[in-house]
């Protein structure tokens, strides 16, 4: 695949009655969809069971995943589809990352390449 | 809300994952705070206002509060 390659941040949301490992499931379905059809996944976040703010489908808790992957335009339709109509997945984000959430982004990393290597160096004192 | 700790002139990208961060400008009802409250650059606040809706479709924040519904 010869197209351009954006990079995007997806934040998703599954019920949160749904069972740990269909929760792996779904994760593992979205992140194969990126990596087949041409997209990189560059990190995959999950922050768990959280409260909702509101109740969605009288649901009051989700499984919050974020992820960062480069992919061609054309894919993003696909995957939304996808989140679209599994009714296990209450909402979705995806956001092409201009060059100030690139850069936010990177900063994140940094900081926290820096603590884990604070850390360490506590660990090793020790 | 005059909060003289942040130097709101070198954001550069409010995040809408942020939900400490946004919380302060929406009032106890849930609502945006206005620019003349909050007292943040223009550049800012119109990227608080889109973060705080972003997050709102997320359910990170309400878009009315528990207390009032």
């Amino acid at each position: 695949m010869a197209a351009e390659k954006y990079q995007y941040e997806l934040t998703y949301v599954i019920s949160g009655v749904v069972q740990q490992n269909q929760v792996d499931d779904i994760v593992r379905k979205v992140n194969h969809l990126v990596e087949n059809n041409g997209g990189d996944v560059l990190e995959v976040d999950e922050w768990g069971n959280q409260r909702l703010a509101y109740e969605i489908d009288r649901k009051r808790s989700g499984y919050y995943v974020n992820m960062y992957f480069k992919a061609p335009g054309t894919l993003i339709e696909r995957l939304e589809r996808e989140l679209q109509i599994n009714d296990d997945v209450l909402r979705y984000l995806t956001l092409r990352m201009d060059a100030k959430m690139k850069r936010h982004y990177e900063k994140r990393k940094e900081r926290e390449a820096q603590a884990e290597e604070e850390a360490d160096d506590e660990d090793a004192d020790e | 809300m005059a909060n003289d700790d942040i130097d709101y002139e070198h954001i550069e990208y409010v995040d809408y994952k942020d939900t400490e961060f946004l919380e302060q400008f929406i009032n106890n009802q849930g609502k945006i705070l206005p620019r003349r409250v909050t007292g943040v650059p223009a550049r800012v606040q119109r990227q608080v206002t889109t973060a705080i809706k972003r997050a709102r479709h997320l359910a990170l924040l309400p878009y009315v509060s528990e207390s009032i519904r």
